[in-house]
């Protein structure tokens, strides 16, 4: 019995050798030019690269199930801010030095480090910057007031048919250019790494950054009911005059014909830029995929070269990692516009205690939003729970 | 055909034993004791059942003896023993795998600083024309030539290999001797990067790869996939004289190649004093600080010189009844408690009676043989129920129910001059409208049922009751409501435990929401029980807490349990049917 078992298992062990390929999970934007770049790497390894579809919101907790099983993929496309949660569970290889590491840009690889050591090798950055209609919107506003004015204007004279400005008013995410261009932060920054328990989401600048939410609702410029999908299919149809959103839409927009233009988000006051969130987007390694080597060696020397950035950066347009392919595509007038965005941002934190700010600043924001807490109480509310939660 | 018929059968028996005990050895061998245990348990009672002549009646239920061990016993064994351990983020493996990573894994190795110029070059004995995966590698460390063979596995965890070693050996003439056969080198007396040929009793190894051959760049696919990723990724290459460790690593130039590595972490065993006797302990050491790792909370810590601890890796532990006590005394569980209990009760209560009561009149009208056409309003009465729950939850959440776009705030309540409901925002319809959803979405069931049932009312007692003179009304609350209660009394009570923990609904239309303001929890108002504990365990924290959730499902299941038991004693539905 026990002969027969073992040689089933060499059976089964030689079926799995004969199976030597790298499973990549990424979401729809990437997976066509992945596809194309694995077909390439194929020609020249000999080793199949399987590009699997995963929607954007799944590969986390799908990696976080398969992986600590040896299953799942050996490389994931992601977000910076898993890396924390995805090492605290030991599920990511840290990515080898490599001479061309120098291109890259200090904030990725910031970005993708923790603990001193890299988990990730960034593709694009992202922030949220002002996209606007250039039908409705010949100059981009420059200030607050301005801003509010222009929608007005817009409101009065297309009446319920065309939104002035329309944003996501009850995600934290698209908040955050006005609650940090006041002055506030989630996890005070020091030399030594983010100090999870100094708040600042509180803090004068961030009620005043949620006053200004406030204002924008009463002024009937925002509605409680807006969110992500209204806001980005109205703009689609032309039906909105000014949005927040990030380079990862604009390609559907010039798809739908709508002449739109970037800039950025308004000063929140004088001399007070906003300040979106940098996200950065990269690929990372499972540290117990069967086939280590194979993966850094398509991520170092393979991915991370000048030409394949700017293949991927062609075909999903987000501002590229690597100095030189941002180069490269100067020339294209929403780059630049988010990448000044990007300039102004924050990295956000990649600690895994940022998993409570998320919901309880979305409730802060609700309730505000909403006229049920003003918006100190809501602030106040919202940092007692994160800290009631990391303590 | 009756023999062919036993034969088919036994050899059918016998595959069944065979891959039975191959999935129990497999389990166990890859460290599933349980699940594998729950495999022999299963077989030997199969296996009884056909033998035994006293276990004959029990054989037709051998089927579901499969389903009732692998999908109800295994997975409450599982949850029962997960709710007694830490299992969640920052603590997926058990300790086993977290001692074998650190010990073993590349990632917790050095590279030693050295002056060593090491160089390799791989030697491939060919099929023919083609490469195979019998190699030798020659090592040149510091001018000092060294040989090793293709590595051996020597430590396994299941199938996989977790460490494999070479042992190096020096070469200092043309001539040597090596795992008992003579090899020879061609040419020779030579550079090392001359080396073109290795010869042994009637076998040859051709040169075949090098790093920094331009040459023998068209084998680097083959090398890379076929012979580095497969024999040499966590391979030890070992001097035995000096100790000295080499690995394969991927260098900053991007080219493939040795360098002297160590681990970073040791077994040790140390002393201590323990129950009055002298006992050795197995501790893991840092190799650079000589630091003692330390284990707290089921995180092995590393301490560095300011005397910080670093986080090294977390594994699953056993924790006795803290996520119990968790649930009791930790105000952020039970503060919102009672006032969620409610609202659960509540909104139970409220979607099985409310949905009978939508349900039962049109069953009435259904079951009137004066009505024409009843199947087509049957059938169209059944489509909410046929439609899958997820996509009538989004419809109605972002047709429906939306408050800027929705049909209720942009048609229906304009048309009355009303305003606009704020269905995600305002406590009170929240709670209306997820009842809503839930009353479509139920009350075909309910008729349903209730259809059965009256379709088994005798119509003599109606005759009779109507020739004593009783009135519609009187015949409905004196004949049809009490027998019907009889036939779906059960049905209801269990209608209510699934309401009861139908997190679905309740987190695809409002997800919980609106927030309860001042609370220090992700608490709303329409978050049910399930819902709450969901939030609590897998979205407010730092991921996920599979221990707590196991307990608290455990608390949910008592609860329920408890409830549906006074309902049926209440209403004695089963004495009804077992009488």
């Amino acid at each position: 019995m026990r002969k027969f078992a073992a040689l089933l298992l060499v059976a089964m062990a030689v079926f799995v050798f004969a199976q030597q390929k790298l499973v990549v999970w990424t979401s729809e934007k990437q997976v066509g030019i992945l596809q194309a770049l694995g077909q390439e790497f194929k020609a020249r390894y000999g080793v199949d690269v399987e590009v699997q579809y995963v929607p954007f919101g799944d590969i986390k907790p799908k990696f976080l199930t398969a992986a600590p099983q040896g299953q799942g993929a050996d490389i994931i496309v992601g977000a910076h801010d898993w890396v924390g949660e995805l090492v605290a569970n030991g599920l990511l290889e840290p990515i080898p030095a490599f001479a061309e590491i120098n291109q890259f840009f200090e904030s990725g690889l910031e970005a993708f480090s923790y603990g001193g050591k890299l988990y990730g090798l960034p593709y694009a950055l992202e922030a949220i910057a002002l996209i606007y209609n250039k039908d409705y919107i010949p100059q981009p506003p420059k200030t607050i007031e301005e801003l509010i004015t222009m929608a007005k204007n817009i409101q009065k004279e297309f009446g319920t048919e065309v939104r002035g400005l329309i944003f996501p008013a009850t995600t934290f995410y698209f908040v955050v250019p006005f609650i940090f261009g006041h002055g506030g932060y989630v996890f005070k920054s020091t030399p030594t790494g983010l100090d999870v328990k100094d708040i600042g989401l509180a803090n004068e600048g961030a009620v005043k950054g949620l006053s200004l939410l406030k204002r924008f609702v009463d002024e009937g410029i925002i509605t409680p009911g807006d969110n992500y999908e209204i806001m980005d299919s109205m703009f689609r149809d032309g039906r909105a005059a000014m949005i927040i959103n990030g380079p990862w839409a604009t390609k559907a927009y010039a798809d739908a014909g709508i002449d739109y233009g970037v800039a950025l988000i308004p000063d929140v006051a004088p001399n007070l830029v906003a300040r979106p969130f940098v996200g950065v987007q990269g690929f990372m390694i499972n540290t117990k995929s069967a086939n280590l080597l194979l993966a850094k060696e398509f991520l170092i020397n393979y991915i991370a070269k000048r030409d394949t950035m700017h293949r991927i950066y062609l075909a999903d347009p987000r501002l590229p990692a690597r100095k030189d392919v941002l180069e490269l595509v100067k020339d294209n007038p929403d780059v630049v516009a988010f990448t000044m965005s990007a300039g102004n941002g924050i990295p956000m934190p990649n600690v895994p205690q940022m998993g409570f700010v998320w919901g309880a600043m979305d409730d802060a924001l609700n309730l505000v939003v909403n006229g049920r807490a003003t918006p100190a109480e809501a602030a106040r509310n919202a940092v007692e729970r994160i800290k009631a939660q990391t303590q | 055909m009756k023999k062919l018929m036993k034969l088919f059968l036994w050899f059918f028996l016998l595959l069944l034993n065979i891959s039975f005990f191959w999935m129990t050895a497999f389990l166990i061998q890859n460290r599933y004791y349980e699940l594998g245990i729950t495999f022999a348990v299963l077989i030997f009672l199969i296996d009884f059942f056909v033998f035994n002549p006293k276990g004959y009646p029990y054989r037709y239920i051998i089927p579901a003896l499969v389903l009732l061990f692998i999908l109800v016993l295994y997975p409450i064994y599982f949850t029962i023993k997960t709710a007694f351990t830490n299992y969640g983020t920052g603590h997926f493996m058990p300790k086993e795998e977290a001692i074998e990573r650190l010990l073993y894994s590349t990632k917790y190795t050095y590279i030693v600083p050295s002056n060593e110029v090491v160089s390799y070059r791989v030697f491939m004995a060919y099929d023919g024309i083609n490469p195979t995966d019998d190699f030798i590698i020659l090592f040149s460390i510091d001018d000092q030539i060294f040989i090793s063979k293709k590595p051996v596995p020597v430590r396994r965890k299941g199938r996989d290999v977790i460490l494999s070693e070479g042992i190096l050996q020096r070469i200092e003439s043309e001539t040597f001797l090596y795992e008992g056969q003579r090899f020879k080198i061609v040419p020779w007396p030579s550079l090392f990067q001359e080396i073109k040929l290795l010869t042994t009793e009637g076998k040859s190894y051709k040169l075949f790869y090098a790093f920094d051959d331009q040459l023998l760049d068209i084998n680097a696919p083959y090398f890379k996939t076929r012979i580095a990723q497969t024999h040499l990724a966590n391979t030890d290459f070992i001097e035995p004289f000096s100790g000295k460790k080499y690995a394969l690593r991927i260098l900053p130039d991007g080219s493939w190649g040795f360098v002297r590595i160590e681990r970073l972490y040791r077994l040790a065993y140390e002393e201590v004093y323990e129950d009055g006797r002298m006992k050795l302990k197995m501790i893991l050491v840092n190799n650079v600080t000589n630091q003692r790792v330390q284990e707290k909370d089921g995180v092995f810590y590393d301490v560095n010189d300011k005397g910080e601890e670093i986080f090294l890796v977390g594994f699953i532990d056993y924790i006795g009844r803290k996520n119990f006590i968790r649930i009791i005394t930790d105000p952020r569980v039970t503060g919102p408690f009672l006032s969620i209990f409610g609202w659960t009760f509540a909104w139970a209560a409220l979607s099985v009676v409310l949905s009978l009561s939508v349900g039962l009149p049109f069953a009435l009208v259904l079951n009137d043989p004066r009505l024409r056409g009843r199947n087509l309003y049957r059938t169209l009465l059944i489509i909410p129920w046929a439609i899958p729950a997820f996509i009538s939850a989004l419809v109605w959440r972002n047709g429906l129910l939306n408050e800027t776009y929705g049909l209720f705030n942009k048609f229906l309540l304009p048309l009355f001059s009303l305003d606009p409901i704020r269905w995600f925002n305002d406590p009170f319809w929240a709670r209306v409208g997820v009842l809503l959803v839930n009353i479509w979405l139920t009350f075909p069931y309910m008729m349903t049922i209730s259809l059965g049932a009256l379709q088994s009312i005798p119509v003599e007692l109606y005759e009779a009751a109507t020739v004593d003179g009783a009135g519609k009304l009187r015949r409905f609350s004196r004949i049809t409501f009490p027998l019907l209660m009889t036939v779906i009394g059960p049905l209801l009570v269990s209608s209510f435990a699934f309401s009861f923990n139908n997190f679905t609904i309740i987190f695809l239309i409002t997800a919980g929401g609106p927030p309860i303001p001042g609370s220090v929890t992700p608490t709303g108002y329409t978050d049910i029980l399930m819902s709450y504990v969901y939030k609590l365990a897998f979205q407010a924290g730092t991921g996920q807490d599979f221990g707590f959730a196991s307990a608290i499902s455990i608390m949910i299941f008592l609860l329920v349990g408890t409830i549906s038991l006074f309902n049926f004693k209440f209403s004695g539905a089963f004495e009804e049917v077992g009488r």
